[in-house]
């Protein structure tokens, strides 16, 4: 590297001052093996999931969700790590010391995109002044640690990853890092959840059956006007009347699906329109903004949609 | 006079008369005695008129000319004797000289035509009525003129002669001369046509009074530019042109007259639409609109009629200054582009219609109709279409109106402009809440009403009425099963049914036996509508009813799930409110029924009801009310027609004064309105079973005639006053037609939903045209139709037309059915259906309407060929003449290749360490620094994954030779085997036979052979196709090169049979093209249109409209192709292409060569740029 000059010397400076100002720490560094929910998230059930996702991990069976974007996929992983680790830390037995001390169950979330490699989620050598240091990736530590993986878009991510899925999803649960040439057994608490979102409708993007045999599938979709209701009035604080008419808005944007719409309106936008509208933004405005324009660049879905935003609105 | 006369006696002497020794009076008369008697007898009584009148010398003198014309030839006596009759008349109105020259004048007009002069004498009295002395001779020679020895010649002028003094009433005698002129102009192409303008003129010109000079000089030029027109001309005059106040009518002849100069030939035309357009706008503003006219006629001759043609149109959506606005818009467009004039005027082009569009505060359908479809497909959650009203009236199905919105359960009708408010947000709020209201029809499950299905307000009737009875055992059964499934759900509504079973049984017991007996024929209903509607005697009041009921629960259900528009709705509501008639005008019945429509419309003061029936008002009212909760369903809403009908059915339709009515509270009406839940307060339950128990046997006993059962009924206790006609309610705009019975006939079809019948039509074979026509015999929506069919003008829609196309409509809608329509023939009209695919190799596709917003489904038939094989050396020499060229293109082409396969280097992670990278990395740690991680490359793994479909335009276009210098003809092509030469010399002498110069098809046969050449090297996978055909029935598509087809000796061959042949219907070839690409497996997919000009066919492009439509079409097809993740791209060689592919390739790439000759060059330079 270059030798450090003034300038570089000055910005250096600079960023020490900004440190020691900074001095109370208003953030929390943890390292991807330890996260854990601790605070319960707020999940509205649609039917057994729950049930079903605990069955699915006592028995150590992979888990596949399924399910448009802004179903509530990751925040259902998020639920379901929060709930089992409760469980496992209240029977106060775990089934193996490299649960956490706490109970909890810690979540490993990758957000995988077109070049997520295998490499990425297993681990590589990193140089240092020394030489090379191996570190291990996120799965690798998931799987040592014994919490959820949660690989999100899984699709996404380069083939090569289906690898090393593979062997992690069957009976075998194990890890090979072929760079190091070793096999990690998967530690107790170990599981794998993926989700997809099979409305891409993309022929490069779908799964390849000899790995979605692999998962129990759950399927997500919107929830139903009450529960979304529900969940937008909590999730964004707006009042209920409020709260009723974007579901209604989200019931009515998704019956464009297929009609010209990719993708309806996810809970998710709805909530941040929610949340504009909390924050004094006017309705309309806010859908506008927060629903019409962040879910379709055609113009002339947006004015249809923005008739649909008025004719709800008052 | 007379004496005034004498003094001047023959100054110009007739050169026959002074011939022959004078004879006296008496010798004259002698002379004429040879003739036939009339001669004489006139010429005695006429000398004797004339005798004291005249000087002797004057009157010997007229005696002569007399003889003179007599003596002319055979027939010449019947002009004198003419002549004689006349002369008395004539001469009160002439000196004497000028009285004997009148005489003169007409001996020699006898002496071209005994006829003639015959004309000349008898139209003579009247005729100088108004003719100056001094214009005699004038107007003879004027007439004369005609006359050209033929029997029909004469027979004009005679007639003109005779019209002579009905035409000098109005015109003047110059005018009268230039009519003349016109006439003579006109009589040398045609007599016929002279004669018919004469008779048109004599008509015409009083009518127009002091312009008729114009219109002459008009008439006169144009019998010199085109005759034909003339005729046509003086209808157009007679049909418009009177009506006119003069200035006007002048001002437009002059216009004509000077596009007439200009070359126009639209005369007639002009001054029918002027003078529509005149009348079409306010008396202050005519001037005004004549004055723009003129102006656009300086510049645009031809674009001025169409100016005015358009004008009423245009002005139906804009002011008047608006229209000025719109005019100057389009007169700067078409000082820039003088072509683009008269499109813009006849409001063809889009910037008319754009212009148009921004001053007009009006919506018109077409231009909303994509964003309410979406709006209407959120709301409903179905695919639903919005059309415009007169569409669902053209189909005859059931719908007349063509104005109201309705909807059939799958396509909300709209009126096609709004133009009610004065702003274009408004217009379109209003086409808002229409719709909104429509499909609210379908959202809250108007169509979906199940008979047997319990209502939630009430204590259910309608399985206790007599004519559900025989029904009741199978409305149990649909119920224990409606039971079960609601048990889960709800408990009360498992009570509620309970003990409507209960009751049901409890009260049909003694019913039922009577009912079995009395009922023959056990009726199939089609719907659960149809079923519920022939429970009431008169079904028309019921559906009237019904119609109120359900709208108000719609409404009351809309405002309460939109919000955002309740505002509109209410102001929507208010104005339908504004048109209603009179409540105290009305008969009792109807005013109760309008009572009910203006309550539910939210009119709440001044509502009055007649005062016998004030209580009946105020619970239908409470009834009305309660469709406002919202768990009211449909089934509520037919429950509270029952009892609304009830109530309605006792109060007779009979005319009450004025002062016999009362108003009714409003507010009465809430206080007691909160506390009645669920019980039947406002009417007895037995009592209404009763009712329509006895309603039911009076209508059996009229053998079933079916609506008017209860008023016969009535009529029986005669003691009462006349009962006026039940007629239904005027309706209301935005709540439309609404007919339920065939709405939900159409739409369980289409969503195969609908309750229990739904269900029994999957299972059952296709509805029969009987069942229909039951239906239509009893539908209330029919019934009421013919009722009003009787009143008004029009003939009644055939019942037989209508069910047949009713079945077709059905058959349409019903998915099973669909592939089983018959196919339609093979050669069809562009006005005919859609096509079949059924050879081989022959493939249908959809052919977009820009006008209708909409496609024709299967329009069109591509008949997909494998192109024959032709000579192997057009490719072989093109290669060789472009040697270098396609050295160059290679070279760049390989350029392409590395690209993709370059190693990425520096990077975190990857195949390999890089060694130069590791080495830095490296020395960086033995220096103690920490090393860049990126030492890794890897390979792109984005492989290249192209694949393309070229598409060239074999239009008979391509045939145009291209002017390009002649190259030496060089035989060094010559190749040196023996065969090959053989074959190649014959191909060289039969090319030199057909032309020696380039047509524009050969050089885009260059540019693909090079570009072949290239894209083998380059791996590609790629397609040519050619494409050609005459109408949308054959279209020819040629297979070139599959794009799968691996390249082979075959292909050059084929590429040489590339020629010009037909038209370019470029849409279906586009989709063809476009469909073979999405089955390709390739990252990137192009398709690459190579045409030389604007796509044309038959019925595709012609003249006018059709120009655009191809274009949009076209456009249509390549959007098509974009939204299946193909790029197209066009390349075309036709210089003046910029103006539609701006149209047509907006927001597409395209590329216009100014030089054909580049082509082959350009191509694939274009192909690397746009593929890489």
């Amino acid at each position: 590297m270059k030798p450090a000059g003034n300038v570089s010397l000055s910005k250096l400076d600079r960023i020490r001052k900004h440190r020691n100002m900074t001095t109370n720490q208003d953030y929390r560094e943890i390292r991807v093996e330890e996260y854990v929910v601790e605070e319960e998230p707020f999940y509205v059930p649609s039917s057994d999931e729950i049930e079903v996702f605990e069955a699915a991990y006592r028995q150590r069976v992979p888990v596949l969700l399924k399910g448009p974007t802004g179903t509530g996929k990751t925040r259902f992983v998020e639920y379901m790590s929060w709930r089992i680790g409760k469980m496992v830390g209240a029977e106060s037995a775990p089934k193996s010391e490299n649960v956490p001390a706490n109970g909890h169950l810690p979540l490993v979330t990758v957000a995988c995109h077109e070049d997520l490699t295998a490499s990425d989620l297993v681990g590589r050598y990193l140089l240092d002044s020394t030489g090379t240091r191996w570190i291990d990736g996120p799965l690798t530590r998931a799987v040592k640690a014994g919490g959820i993986c949660y690989l999100d878009e899984v699709v996404e991510a380069r083939k090569d990853t289906t690898v090393i899925i593979h062997p992690l999803t069957d009976h075998r649960r194990t890890l090979t890092i072929d760079k190091l040439g070793d096999v990690i057994e998967a530690s107790d608490g170990f599981l794998l959840v993926v989700s997809y979102n099979p409305g891409y409708q993309n022929a490069m993007k779908d799964l390849k059956h000899s790995t979605r045999q692999r998962f129990v599938a759950l399927e997500f979709d919107f929830p139903d006007e009450e529960r979304e209701a529900q969940i937008i009035a909590h999730e964004s604080g707006v009042d209920e009347n409020n709260a009723e008419l974007l579901a209604r808005l989200g019931a009515k944007i998704r019956n464009l699906r297929e009609h010209g719409l990719e993708e309806g309106a996810s809970t998710r936008v709805l909530i941040y329109a929610g949340r504009l509208i909390k924050e004094g933004i006017s309705a309309r405005r806010a859908c506008q903004v927060g629903v019409t324009w962040g879910i379709t660049d055609d113009p002339q879905i947006q004015r249809s949609i923005d008739e649909v935003v008025s004719s709800i609105f008052p | 006079m007379s004496d005034q006369g004498s003094g001047t006696p023959g100054d110009d002497n007739g050169s026959s008369a002074s011939d022959a020794p004078k004879l006296t009076v008496s010798q004259i008369e002698t002379e004429l005695e040879q003739f036939p008697s009339p001669v004489a007898e006139r010429f005695r009584l006429a000398s004797s008129a004339l005798s004291g009148r005249l000087a002797d010398e004057t009157l010997q003198e007229w005696a002569a000319t007399g003889l003179e014309i007599s003596r002319k030839t055979v027939r010449s006596w019947e002009a004198a004797s003419e002549y004689f009759d006349a002369s008395a008349a004539v001469q009160r109105q002439l000196p004497s000289g000028q009285f004997l020259r009148w005489g003169r004048t007409g001996s020699s007009l006898c002496a071209d035509s005994p006829s003639l002069a015959v004309a000349y004498f008898k139209a003579s009295p009247a005729a100088m009525l108004r003719l100056r002395p001094r214009y005699i001779d004038d107007w003879a020679s004027v007439t004369r003129a005609l006359y050209r020895g033929t029997w029909k010649s004469s027979a004009l002028a005679a007639r003109l002669f005779e019209s002579t003094p009905m035409l000098l009433e109005t015109l003047s005698f110059d005018e009268f001369c230039s009519f003349g002129g016109f006439l003579e102009v006109l009589s040398r192409r045609s007599y016929d046509s002279a004669s018919d303008s004469l008779t048109a003129g004599v008509e015409l010109f009083p009518r127009l009074g002091s312009d008729a000079d114009h219109f002459i000089a008009l008439a006169r030029s144009i019998s010199e530019s085109s005759w034909r027109d003339v005729k046509d001309l003086f209808d157009a005059a007679s049909d418009s042109l009177a009506e006119l106040p003069s200035a006007h009518r002048v001002a437009l002849l002059s216009l004509a007259r000077r596009l007439n100069a200009m070359g126009s030939t639209e005369s007639s035309g002009l001054l029918r639409a002027g003078a529509k357009a005149v009348a079409s706008v306010p008396a202050d503003e005519r001037e005004k609109l004549l004055e723009l006219t003129d102006r656009l006629a300086s510049v645009h001759a031809s674009a001025a009629p169409e100016f005015l043609k358009s004008a009423p149109g245009v002005l139906e959506r804009v002011t008047f200054a608006q229209l000025a606005e719109w005019h100057s818009r389009g007169a700067q467009i078409s000082q820039e582009n003088p072509d683009s004039a008269v499109s813009y005027f006849k409001l063809e082009s889009a910037a008319a219609s754009e212009t148009l569009d921004a001053l007009s505060s009006s919506i018109e359908l077409t231009r909303v109709r994509d964003v309410l479809r979406m709006y209407c497909q959120a709301l409903t959650g179905h695919a639903m279409e919005v059309s415009a009203t007169q569409q669902l009236a053209d189909k005859g199905i059931g719908w007349f109106q063509g104005e109201l919105p309705t909807t059939e359960g799958t396509t909300v009708y709209l009126p096609s402009v709004i133009n009610r408010y004065l702003t274009k947000e408004d217009n379109f709020a209003f086409y808002k809440v229409v719709s909104t209201h429509q499909v609210g029809h379908i959202e809250f499950g108007s169509f979906s009403f199940t008979f047997g299905k319990p209502s939630t307000l009430f204590d259910d009737l309608r399985p206790d009425l007599p004519g559900a009875q025989r029904l009741v055992e199978e409305i149990a059964a649909d119920a224990q099963i409606q039971q079960q499934m609601e048990l889960a759900q709800s408990p009360e509504a498992k009570q509620q049914l309970s003990e409507l079973r209960g009751s049901a049984a409890a009260s049909t017991g003694e019913a039922d036996a009577a009912e079995s007996a009395d009922v023959p024929e056990q009726r199939e209903f089609l719907t659960d509508m149809s079923r519920f509607f022939d429970l009431f005697p008169d079904n028309k009041l019921a559906l009237d009813v019904f119609t109120v009921v359900e709208s108000t629960r719609i409404d009351a259900l809309v405002t309460e799930a939109y919000r955002g528009i309740s505002e509109m709705y209410g102001k929507v509501q208010e104005s339908a409110l504004e048109n209603r008639p009179e409540l105290d005008e009305l008969p009792a019945r109807e005013s109760i029924v309008e009572f009910l429509i203006r309550w539910s419309l939210g009119q709440r003061d001044g509502l009055i009801a007649p005062s016998e029936h004030l209580e009946s008002a105020r619970k239908v009212r409470r009834l009305l009310d309660r469709m406002k909760s919202p768990e009211a369903t449909v089934e509520d809403a037919a429950e509270a027609t029952i009892r609304i009908y009830s109530i309605l059915e006792n109060v007779r339709n009979e005319d009450v004064d004025e002062d016999e009515f009362e108003s009714v509270d409003p507010d009465e009406q809430s206080e007691e309105g909160e506390d009645e839940q669920g019980g039947d307060e406002e009417v007895n339950r037995d009592d209404v079973i009763q009712q329509f128990m006895q309603g039911a046997e009076a209508q059996a006993g009229e053998d079933g005639e079916s609506a008017d059962g209860q008023d016969s009924e009535d009529e029986t206790e005669g003691d009462l006053p006349a009962e006026e006609d039940y007629s239904s309610p005027q309706e209301i705009d935005y709540r439309g037609e609404f007919k339920p019975e065939l709405s939900q006939l159409l739409s369980q079809l289409q969503f195969g939903e609908g309750g229990e019948m739904g269900e029994e039509i999957e299972g059952m074979e296709p509805i029969s045209q009987e069942q229909l026509e039951e239906l239509m015999k009893n539908a209330p929506e029919m019934d009421m139709q013919n009722a009003q069919e009787g009143e008004g003008e029009q003939e009644a829609p055939d019942t037989d037309e209508l069910i047949e196309n009713l079945m077709k409509e059905l058959q349409k809608r019903d998915p099973q059915n669909q592939q089983f329509q018959q196919g339609p023939m093979q050669h069809v009209d562009e006005d005919g259906g859609p096509l079949e695919a059924s050879e081989p190799n022959t493939f249908t596709y959809d052919e977009w309407d820009f006008r209708a917003g909409e496609y024709k489904p299967r329009w069109c038939l591509v008949h997909e060929k494998e192109m024959a094989d032709g000579e192997p050396n057009f490719f072989r020499e093109t290669l060789m003449d472009n040697s270098s060229l396609l050295a160059r293109i290679r070279k760049q082409f390989e350029l392409v290749v590395p690209e993709q396969y370059r190693k990425q280097k520096r990077l975190e992670d990857g195949e390999e360490q890089d060694l130069d990278a590791v080495l830095e990395a490296v020395i960086d740690m033995k220096i103690g620094v920490s090393p860049d991680e990126k030492v890794y490359w890897r390979r792109n793994k984005t492989e290249r994954s192209v694949s393309v479909a070229f598409l060239l335009d074999m239009s008979a276009s391509t045939a145009e030779a291209i002017d390009e210098a002649k190259k030496p003809s060089d035989d060094w092509g010559a190749p040196d085997d023996p065969v090959e030469y053989m074959v190649w010399l014959r191909s060289r002498r039969a090319e030199g036979l057909r032309r020696s110069y380039k047509r524009i098809v050969d050089v885009e046969k260059e540019g693909i052979v090079l570009l072949v050449n290239a894209l083998e090297t380059l791996g590609d996978s790629y397609g040519i196709y050619g494409f050609s055909g005459y109408g949308r029935e054959n279209v020819e598509y040629y297979v070139i090169k599959d794009i799968e087809e691996k390249f082979s000796d075959r292909v050059p061959k084929r590429i040489d049979r590339i020629a010009p042949l037909h038209a370019t219907r470029m849409g279906p070839a586009i989709r063809h093209t476009a469909a073979k690409l999405a089955e390709v497996d390739a990252r990137s997919r192009f398709l690459f249109l190579i045409s030389d000009g604007r796509p044309q066919d038959r019925g595709y492009s012609r003249e006018g409209v059709e120009k655009e439509y191809a274009v949009h079409d076209t456009r249509q097809a390549l959007i098509e192709a974009k939204q299946n993740g193909i790029t197209p791209f066009c390349l075309t060689v036709d210089k003046s292409g910029h103006d539609y592919l701006k149209t047509m390739m907006e927001d597409f790439s395209y590329e216009v060569l100014p030089d054909i000759t580049m082509l082959p060059a350009r191509l694939p330079q274009l192909y690397r740029a746009l593929t890489t």
